[in-house]
């Protein structure tokens, strides 16, 4: 698959801001704090890309970089084949960022008038603008209240708005920064409906989502990133992120008989837990067919016996409690 | 055409913004007509007492001090329109949102700063409007060409420094040095309120650095005397040099200012 967004060691230090007693004596030294380190990043045209990571992970950072709001300290980040930093406007053409910063718009303007200041923006003129704006507001279910004050707007109106401003020039590209923040569960649903079905299904935009909310990655996402510390812990396809935990739960059931065997015994057998259903046994395994032969020659009767699909959140929590490193060429 | 469209775009927004502070905008409009009545009064004390150095310009105190004042408003907006801007784009975190867009810096930083400029414009006519209807302010020999001239070059010359001064709060948020300094000086040695040439000599020879004092001498000489294009040559020409050396050294800083902040991840802090 062709990659639309491409990053080289990426790294990004931010300046600290220094103390006077620091200016005094060592006004030359430079303070800084890292935000990315050699971060590599493809991400395939056409894919929803989930990128998964703590707060102060570098998500923004990254997005920012991306969107050329943030120039990197070190290494290169290419989007649709321009570089963020030599040829900005290229890339600027490329995307739609959506962000949650609410100050970003002007709050005694209304929810049209804002829209038609940043249309102007991104050379949107006269009939071309105007339709523009109603197919977002539209999209957007903000038809009804577009011609009210921001300032008068729930928060799940202004973050879609926030959509509708990034969706203006239906760009290839959409930057998605943790669009459901601060939303009610029911809003976040919402959300969630709305960028699957109007930009994902219906639009078939390449979009960057940074979340930390794992439920609306695995819901929305063909491929997922994880980052800590300013680095890319994980990436590739959800399928093969998810695959990256070797020893699985599988959950057996037992002739009745057979029940009161104690599985701990057999080599190979991590954990063993009880299921909701006393008739069923669940462990945590890598070699799953010795043990199902060890109880076949204890003379027992496997009625059933099914993988338990681990959650992203599961991948998550592996891969951030060990924040070991497995390399994208493995998994993509 | 498109930096007008999107000129005209800021323009409407800001109109719209500042319309909706109700209070705020009539009190603005009523405070042009405090300051005229106050220059007239002040007028009336110097009115009978005659200074040499205000005869090239007609001799009338209220004429020359509201004059000065009226066009140092745009001194005053060339300045700090583009650095409050800027300030309030940080503050507000609208200034991220600007610059995620397909305009260019230039366009941004010139444009939005047109609002206060037509402001400024609609306030300077106020003033000579309420100088000559009511204060019997002469404008009968004005040269307006020659007046528009003087005054686009000079709202230029003055950008530059206002651009440089917006470059400051880019990197550093707070502290503008260049507009304390510049506006201090222009107000002091620039011919706002008395005429350089009471100035000791040396501070009249400083005056001739700063472009407010080419500013004032030419928009006086045109509106009170009515001078010819010829006779404000030298006052043109000047601000010519200050426009061409500031305008392209000042755009150069901020598009540096600019890049500063986004290697500092500093462009919505405040």
């Amino acid at each position: 698959m062709e990659s639309i967004i491409e990053t080289h060691n990426l790294t990004k230090y931010y300046p600290r801001l220094k103390t006077y007693r620091q200016i005094i004596l060592s006004p030359f030294k430079k303070s800084q704090n890292l935000a990315l380190s050699n971060v590599n990043l493809k991400v395939e045209k056409g894919s929803i890309l989930g990128l998964l990571g703590p707060n102060g992970a570098g998500k923004t950072t990254l997005l920012k970089i991306l969107s050329t709001l943030v120039h990197p300290t070190s290494g290169q980040a290419v989007v649709n084949g321009f570089d963020v930093v030599g040829q900005g406007n290229q890339v600027r053409r490329s995307i739609g960022i959506v962000t949650t910063e609410e100050r970003s718009f002007f709050w005694r303007l209304t929810g049209r008038q804002n829209l038609q200041f940043f249309a102007a923006l991104n050379n949107l003129f006269g009939l071309e603008r105007d339709q523009s704006i109603n197919t977002v507001l539209h999209q957007s279910g903000l038809e009804k209240e577009s011609d009210r004050m921001f300032k008068d707007y729930s928060t799940g109106m202004k973050q879609r708005l926030a959509i509708a401003r990034g969706l203006l020039c239906d760009p290839d590209i959409i930057l998605l920064d943790e669009p459901t923040r601060s939303l009610d569960p029911y809003s976040s649903r919402h959300m969630r409906t709305f960028i699957k079905e109007k930009i994902v299904n219906h639009k078939k935009r390449t979009v960057i989502l940074a979340t930390h909310n794992l439920q609306e990655a695995e819901e929305l996402c063909t491929h997922v990133a994880i980052i800590k510390d300013g680095m890319i812990i994980t990436q590739g396809a959800m399928e093969k992120v998810k695959n990256i935990i070797s020893s699985q739960w599988y959950r057996i059931k037992l002739s009745a008989g057979a029940l009161t065997m104690d599985i701990n015994k057999f080599p190979g057998v991590f954990e063993q837990r009880v299921a909701h259903d006393p008739s069923l046994l669940e462990i945590k395994t890598e070699d799953i067919s010795g043990i199902l032969r060890n109880i076949l020659e204890e003379g027992a009767v496997v009625e059933e016996c099914t993988l338990i699909r681990p959650s992203l959140e599961d991948i998550f929590t592996k891969v951030i409690e060990e924040n070991g490193s497995v390399s994208a060429g493995q998994l993509l | 055409m498109m930096f007008l469209r999107k000129a005209l775009a800021f323009l409407k927004k800001d109109l719209l913004n500042e319309m909706s502070y109700k209070l705020a905008f009539i009190m603005q409009v009523f405070g042009i007509f405090l300051s005229v009545t106050m220059f007239y009064f002040l007028s009336l004390m110097f009115g009978k007492s005659s200074l040499p150095s205000l005869a090239q310009y007609g001799g009338n105190y209220f004429a020359f001090v509201l004059i000065g004042i009226a066009f140092s408003n745009y001194l005053d907006v060339s300045l700090s329109s583009m650095s409050r801007k800027i300030r309030e784009g940080q503050m507000m975190g609208t200034l991220e949102a600007l610059l995620a867009t397909q305009t260019g810096l230039t366009t941004i930083i010139v444009s939005s700063s047109l609002y206060s400029f037509l402001f400024t414009s609609l306030q300077v006519f106020v003033y000579l409007i309420i100088g000559v209807f009511m204060y019997q302010l002469d404008l009968s020999q004005a040269n307006y060409l020659g007046g528009i001239i003087v005054l686009l070059l000079s709202i230029l010359a003055f950008s530059g420094f206002g651009i440089l001064s917006a470059s400051f709060i880019m990197v550093f948020k707070r502290g503008n040095p260049v507009a304390k300094i510049f506006s201090g000086l222009s107000w002091l040695l620039g011919g706002i309120y008395y005429p350089v040439e009471i100035l000791p000599q040396w501070l009249e020879t400083c005056s001739l650095l700063l472009p407010i004092t080419y500013s004032l001498q030419g928009m006086r000489l045109a509106l009170l005397k009515g001078a010819s294009l010829s006779e404000l040559l030298p006052n043109i020409l000047s601000l010519l040099a200050f426009t061409l050396i500031m305008l392209p050294i000042s755009l150069f800083v901020f598009r540096y200012a600019v890049g500063r902040a986004k290697r500092d991840g500093s462009l919505t802090q405040y």
